[in-house]
């Protein structure tokens, strides 16, 4: 009897556990509603994301009967959850992924949906600027629409100190080596950047510097092989520059051991007269900074070297966007993602990121928006400098991690610019997918 | 007969589900990683089997040798120093020796009860170049560029991941021991002090073969937990700069989850559990010589 009364107790609790777990699909269905999964590479609590934020509440607005069920993520934790969705074959619908090597567990093992097969017109591409549509695939794939471009080189210059210490932004190299020892006897450091993670080194100033020494000609017949190497000049000398800079004083010291947002902060508290970093930064300067400080903040490119081939120049890469599953391929589910995603990237989406300090990739006119300090100068930024490519985007990781810590070695007083040149066009001659 | 038969029917039914788990989440993993250890991978997908080549590489590779060089000199903290220091604090407290001894204990455990990387995080804080140590010694010396050099050394960059990881972990120990020595009887004391032993000779010839069981598993302990010692040293320093800080379980990460070498990363995590295995079969025949002297 005990026995029969265990059984039907067990058989009742795991019949309701069943009927419960199955509670929201039953409801989704229910609804009427579309409802997509999606998996973002977003902090919504960060300011950085307030634009981000300001669009998926206007989208929901917008599509009430689309409803976006968002799991957020970031860094490395984000990329360790997406290699287990992947592996495991259970995809979100939309997700964040990128245009280079970065998600190529997901779109070199064709989970994501070719964009440019299913969705992409001439039409809708004329709306956004060209760099936008660059292939992200061997095959000229397009796995996600970049909402932005992601400017990874910026001098960020306190112009209240150096109107203080009567210098101006230098126009070359040379001229800038030279003013490190009338700021540093007034007590400044130069230039703050974080290098702690040493990828920062690469996309903030390597990329810059290979990109005007040797232009992006050099640079791919490098990558591929034909006819230029790593060994090259252009490669050695933007190495040589960064062992030159580091020796005679131009970062903060303990620049290895500095994060980013140490390194900021060091700006912003008036301790250093530059600051390296990316363009994405302005959008925490406008939340964060008082308006006469970020009143004296300007925005350059590295001054002009001697023997650059390219001129003034910044870089950038079309970086990250959403992509849908390719297993949602021919229904409507797919059809809502590309409808979240057109809405995210084009005119609404674009104009509503640009006021929060944005620069997208869709053609606006950014002097119809009302923007932020900061932001104002960033848009001005982009539309007076050219942009050059950005390096680690385009090598692959592996070889690029290699060559961080050996530039980081290099500041450490341990490495030099020909041997760290030498060893680096070894292993992208053996390993790189570039000459593969 | 048929008893016999219904007991052991009711002990495999008993014993099914957690062998089930157990296999699918112990057993199943291990021998899958043994046998992607021998394979190689490419573009996320498995190109071949390579046999001991990922293992040669492995070994030869003078990033993996600075890894191990950095594990071994965590295990030797762990087991030449927060064991002994353990000990030593628990015994110290145990015969109160110090004043509000239960004050001291609260405090000493406090650092084991605060989650890695809040640690790494708190002392990142105080050393980085913006640092509160680092203004001041800077404000005191009036030295603009002083920052903490040794996180820049070669050599002895791991010196601050170690005194961290002896400030956190010993206090684990102290409490282990602690509460072993209060279940040694009081009178043995009482006994050894009339009969006139010293207190070095009340600690090698009562605590210390008392606790031997206690410091045979600790030992275990700190050798399995120093060969795969990750959140600490990732939160800290993420094995920079260079590699100066990196340890084989970030080795692995890297090779695995940011190379997407599966193969490769799989030899590493056999590595990883092989010499812990060696490791902790030396530690049990030291254990075994020891206790063959006591008897």
């Amino acid at each position: 009897m005990k026995r029969t009364i265990a059984l039907v107790v067990a058989l009742v609790v795991l019949g309701s556990v069943m009927v419960f777990s199955a509670g929201n699909k039953e409801a989704a269905a229910a609804d009427g509603k579309i409802h997509l999964r999606a998996y973002m590479q977003v902090e919504p609590a960060d300011s950085q994301y307030a634009g981000h934020n300001a669009i998926m509440a206007s989208f929901a607005k917008e599509y009430p009967n689309i409803v976006i069920e968002t799991e957020h993520a970031s860094g490395e934790a984000f990329h360790q959850k997406f290699q287990a969705m992947a592996a495991s074959k259970q995809m979100p619908d939309v997700f964040t992924c990128y245009g280079g090597a970065r998600t190529a567990y997901v779109t070199e093992a064709g989970l994501a949906l070719d964009l440019a097969k299913e969705y992409l017109t001439e039409d809708f591409k004329k709306g956004y600027s060209s760099a936008t549509w660059a292939p992200q695939g061997k095959n000229g794939e397009i796995w996600m629409v970049p909402p932005s471009l992601a400017v990874c080189h910026v001098v960020y210059s306190n112009d209240k100190l150096l109107a203080q210490l009567g210098l101006t932004f230098p126009k070359t190299y040379d001229e800038w080596l030279t003013q490190i020892p009338v700021i540093r006897s007034a007590g400044y450091y130069v230039a703050s950047l974080g290098n702690k993670d040493p990828w920062v080194m690469n996309s903030w100033i390597l990329s810059l510097l290979v990109d005007r020494l040797g232009g992006p000609q050099w640079f791919m017949q490098a990558a591929q092989g034909k006819g230029a190497s790593f060994t090259d000049q252009p490669f050695v000398r933007s190495l040589e520059i960064i062992q030159e800079m580091t020796k005679k004083g131009m970062f903060s010291p303990g620049v290895n051991q500095m994060s980013n947002p140490e390194a900021d902060q060091e700006f912003y508290q008036g301790k250093s007269v530059y600051l390296i970093d990316a363009g994405w930064r302005t959008s925490a300067m406008d939340s964060d900074l008082p308006v006469d400080l970020k009143e004296s903040i300007s925005m350059h490119v590295f001054p002009a070297i001697s023997g650059e081939v390219t001129h003034n120049t910044s870089t950038a890469t079309v970086s990250e966007g959403f992509g849908i599953s390719a297993s949602l391929k021919g229904t409507a589910k797919a059809d809502a993602a590309w409808k979240f995603i057109e809405y995210y990237s084009g005119p609404i989406g674009a104009a509503i990121r640009a006021e929060y300090g944005e620069v997208p990739t869709y053609n606006l006119d950014l002097n119809k928006i009302k923007m932020d300090t900061m932001q104002s100068k960033f848009a001005k930024f982009q539309s007076e400098y050219g942009m050059g490519y950005v390096f680690d985007a385009i090598m692959g990781g592996e070889g690029v991690n290699m060559l961080n810590e050996d530039i980081q070695a290099m500041m450490l007083g341990n490495g030099e610019p020909k041997a760290i040149a030498t060893k680096y066009e070894k292993f992208v001659a053996a390993n790189d997918l570039n000459r593969l | 007969m048929i008893q016999e038969r219904g007991k052991h029917r009711a002990y495999i039914s008993l014993l099914l589900p957690a062998l089930l788990i157990y296999t699918l989440i112990i057993i199943y993993p291990i021998f899958m990683s043994l046998g992607l250890s021998f394979t190689k991978w490419k573009h996320f997908k498995m190109v071949g089997f390579v046999g001991f080549d990922n293992y040669l590489a492995i070994i030869a590779d003078p990033s993996f040798q600075t890894a191990m060089w950095h594990n071994i000199q965590i295990m030797l903290i762990s087991v030449l120093g927060q064991i002994p220091l353990g000990i030593m604090l628990a015994y110290l407290i145990y015969r109160q020796w110090v004043k509000h001894s239960k004050f001291f204990e609260m405090m000493i455990f406090l650092p084991i009860t605060i989650s890695s990387v809040v640690v790494a995080l708190l002392w990142n804080r105080v050393f980085s170049p913006v640092g509160i140590y680092t203004e001041l010694i800077r404000t005191i010396t009036h030295n603009p560029d002083y920052v903490v050099k040794i996180f820049e050394n070669k050599t002895f960059a791991m010196i601050p991941i170690l005194v961290v990881l002896l400030w956190q972990h010993t206090s684990l120990y102290m409490v282990i021991f602690l509460a072993n020595l209060q279940r040694i009887p009081e009178s043995i004391f009482e006994a050894a002090t009339l009969d006139g032993a010293k207190e070095s000779t009340i600690i090698t010839r009562i605590v210390l073969p008392s606790l031997s069981n206690v410091i045979f598993t600790c030992s275990v302990l700190a050798i399995s937990g120093s060969l795969k010692s990750f959140d600490l040293v990732y939160a800290m320093t993420a094995g920079g700069p260079v590699d100066y800080t990196s340890v084989m379980a970030l080795y692995l990460y890297k090779q695995t989850f940011t190379y997407n070498n599966y193969g490769f990363g799989s030899a590493v995590s056999i590595i990883i559990v092989l010499l812990s295995v060696g490791l902790i079969t030396f530690v049990r025949y030291l254990y075994a010589k020891a206790q063959r002297k006591y008897e």
